[in-house]
């Protein structure tokens, strides 16, 4: 809480410094973010800007509601993915991203009524893999493969033995491969791992930890704009470790749809 | 050409599909596929396709370019180049306009050559007059 009291202190000095005007308002028992969305826009804000981790900035998407604002985030996370991402690297760098307002047109995707603009995990999930200790995330990897049922575009079915995989919008800067995961391209990337030998285990895991599943020997990789999550149900469909789903689900992506303020560094 | 869609084959493909992968149903893509799996239904791109030896594909391919190691059961529509390579088991109609095949492949299926003009290995210009021989005589 300390932290969290002294990154707001320098928020409101960079916030002057800046020159940034409008309203701040904080998340309280009592005033949930829905709730701070909602008189944004009964106020005729233009701009909504999250300052927090992560799950701040999903917590905002979802309460938008396909109302239309252009989005910034300020990260209090020096981990946070999202930051990565849009370039943004610490509360310093986002106050004058903010005040730069470099914005992007991009894709947004939807899944069970839920919007994002990152990438959610199934099966043996490289969120859980970084985290984990060392022998855990071994075995984790060691693990028995699933049969995946997936549905592209109304088109064709995919079925695979599988470890798992991900469904990507953005991801965060670990990658070098520019074809997967830009937001601005229109469509969603499709990842998944096959099973995978001892040595492969041993050799892939920072691949996988990174989400550069495509670097893994037998990835198989898809680029669609819909994604129907069917078998097995009551499977997790993740987004940083948080269950945002379960088979059978459908993930869509919106093309252009988001005006996100973003950074010089980004990786899109 | 084939270093060329070699080259092309180990950048990133904007599809591939894997060896354990089954699909079922109309594969359309905008980019290079690379199916090292299992396809039944139909194969469609303007760019190239790649067939990876133990690839088995029951449909028909439309492509601009197709290099095939594995198993086909259906028809081949190449707008380009074809090459079958040794390990390539066709059994269907190919429809190329330029078509290599090594040694080894086995092909069972008529085959039409369709486009305008295309040099032999000489650089000769190839006759399709049906009543003429197909090469023109070495002078």
């Amino acid at each position: 809480m300390e932290k969290f009291e002294k990154l707001q202190t320098e928020l409101y000095g960079l916030l002057a410094e800046f020159k940034i005007a409008g309203e701040t308002a904080r998340v309280t028992p009592l005033r949930s973010v829905q709730e701070l969305v909602d008189t944004a826009s009964q106020r005729g804000a233009k701009t909504l800007v999250a300052c927090g981790s992560d799950d701040t900035f999903n917590l905002m998407l979802a309460a938008l509601k396909g109302r239309d604002f252009t989005l910034g985030f300020i990260p209090f996370d020096e981990n946070s993915n999202l930051a990565n991402i849009l370039g943004i690297e610490s509360v310093f760098a986002g106050a004058k991203t903010i005040a730069a307002r470099r914005i992007e047109k991009i894709d947004l995707a939807k899944i069970a009524g839920s919007y994002f603009i990152s990438y959610l995990e199934f099966g043996v999930m490289s969120h859980n893999i970084k985290n984990e200790s060392l022998w855990q995330s071994l075995k984790l990897l060691s693990s028995e493969s699933k049969a995946f049922t997936i549905r592209i575009d109304d088109s064709y079915n995919v079925t695979i033995n599988g470890l798992g995989g991900l469904a990507v919008n953005i991801r965060s800067s670990a990658s070098q491969n520019d074809k997967i995961g830009n937001p601005t391209d229109g469509n969603l990337d499709l990842l998944i791992l096959e099973r995978l030998g001892k040595m492969q285990i041993l050799t892939q895991r920072g691949n996988i930890a990174e989400g550069s599943l495509e670097k893994v020997p037998n990835t198989t990789v898809i680029k669609c704009k819909k994604i129907q999550f069917l078998e097995p149900r009551g499977s997790n469909l993740t987004m940083l470790g948080r269950v945002v789903a379960k088979f059978p689900a459908t993930v869509e992506i919106i093309p252009q749809r988001l005006r996100m303020i973003v950074g010089k560094n980004r990786t899109f | 050409m084939e270093k060329m869609l070699d080259e092309t084959l180990n950048e990133a493909a904007e599809t591939v599909v894997g060896p354990s992968v089954k699909i079922q149903g109309d594969l359309n893509s905008e980019g290079n596929i690379k199916i090292e799996g299992q396809v039944s239904g139909k194969v469609k791109t303007s760019q190239s396709v790649f067939v990876i030896p133990g690839a088995k594909i029951a449909a028909d391919v439309l492509a601009g370019n197709a290099v095939v190691g594995g198993e086909v059961q259906g028809n081949l529509k190449i707008s380009g180049h074809l090459i079958l390579q040794s390990t390539a088991k066709i059994i269907g109609d190919i429809n190329c306009a330029v078509l290599r095949v090594e040694d080894g492949a086995q092909f069972s299926g008529k085959c039409n050559m369709n486009t305008g003009p295309v040099v032999n290995g000489n650089g000769k210009k190839l006759n399709h007059d049906k009543n003429e021989p197909e090469l023109e005589p070495e002078e």
